[in-house]
């Protein structure tokens, strides 16, 4: 197999082909890590759209002998966090329109399991700040050593390991109020 | 070292994330303290646990709507090509050409080459030219402050205008 700047060099001499092999290794990655953002799968896939784009017209700009890993890895991070900030923008205009029409979906017992698993999933992650999501997403969803993470976030390493520290720390403590709180509930 | 600051390297000891210097000195001193050791143990079950979640929580592309996603950027990249794509030379040069361009442009408009200027501000020629003078130009500068006046004067020294 070709190594990543190979790939590079030919898409850029015009062999649009290779930049299929060069993403395929990551296809799964990046879509988990745009889905767990933005909690969605049609916005990550989107946003997956909108970073490969970039990623193809800014290739021109990667530096050979760098990690192209990386380098995808932090234009999918940065897409995924402007898409966020757009949609919050957007998200203000319609809110009202939205509130008339709620109402709920009836579906089968295992796709609510299903659901709520990845709701469990999604609140875990809605408790931590941009970065510490981000950083913990990397390192435990896509197995990103620290120092690869440092490199996409543009961070150092101490800063990667403190807000992972912090990250870790708020699962723990939200998942045991629920704990806590499901006690409680059954006592009573 | 202390309990306090042993608790908050417990989440990265457990992730396995921490130098083999700090690492040495936590895991000695959960030998002995039976807290921490207990915390530690709540951390790499957490770690574990998240993993796993996330893990059997992936989303995943189907074949053809990946491709067709490649095949996209592929085509909307190679259609936004910049109008100074053909240009051989760095492209701030470009956009330094321009600006003179611009600049000449502006030249041209505010005071045409090809015009005669009847302005106020005397020409400089020849004797036969200075003759034909017919206004005088009287400047006075302060010394203090800078200021400058300028007379203009007809052949009658009548003043004609100010600046």
């Amino acid at each position: 197999m070709k190594d990543e700047d190979t790939l590079v060099e030919e898409i850029l001499q015009g062999k649009h082909s290779s930049f299929e092999l060069l993403l395929q290794p990551y296809r799964q990655g990046f879509l988990n890590m745009a889905y767990r953002i933005t909690g969605d799968s049609e916005e990550a896939k989107e946003v997956c759209q909108e970073a490969l784009l970039k990623i193809f017209k800014y290739l021109k700009s990667f530096k050979k002998g760098r990690s192209f890993k990386t380098w995808s890895y932090k234009v999918l991070v940065n897409t995924s966090y402007d898409y966020l900030r757009n949609k919050k923008k957007f998200s203000r205009v319609i809110e009202s329109q939205k509130a008339a029409s709620v109402y709920v979906v009836p579906e089968i017992e295992q796709k609510i399991w299903i659901n709520q698993m990845k709701e469990k999933i999604q609140n875990m992650l809605d408790i931590l700040s941009p970065k510490e999501k981000a950083v913990f997403l990397l390192r435990d969803s896509e197995g990103l050593s620290v120092k690869e993470a440092s490199l996409v976030l543009g961070c150092s390493q101490i800063s990667v390991r403190t807000h992972l520290s912090r990250a870790r720390q708020k699962i723990k403590a939200h998942f045991e109020k629920k704990q806590r709180a499901q006690e409680r509930e059954e006592k009573t | 070292m202390r309990c306090q600051k042993i608790r908050r390297l417990l989440p990265l000891l457990a992730g396995d994330e921490l130098p083999e210097k700090q690492m040495a000195k936590v895991k000695e001193h959960l030998k002995g303290c039976l807290p921490c050791r207990e915390e530690y143990e709540k951390y790499v079950l957490l770690v574990r646990n998240t993993r796993r979640w996330l893990d059997e929580n992936r989303v995943g592309w189907e074949e053809q709507e990946w491709r067709d996603i490649v095949q996209n950027a592929v085509n909307q990249g190679t259609k936004r090509k910049s109008v100074l794509v053909p240009w051989p030379f760095p492209r701030g040069w470009a956009y330094a050409l321009m600006a003179g361009v611009m600049l000449l442009i502006a030249t041209f408009i505010v005071r045409p080459p090809f015009v005669e200027h009847n302005g106020l501000t005397p020409k400089l020629g020849d004797e036969g030219e200075a003759k034909k003078q017919e206004v005088v130009s009287m400047t006075m500068v302060s010394k203090e402050t800078g200021l400058k006046i300028v007379w203009f004067l007809d052949k009658n020294f009548d003043l004609e205008d100010n600046e």
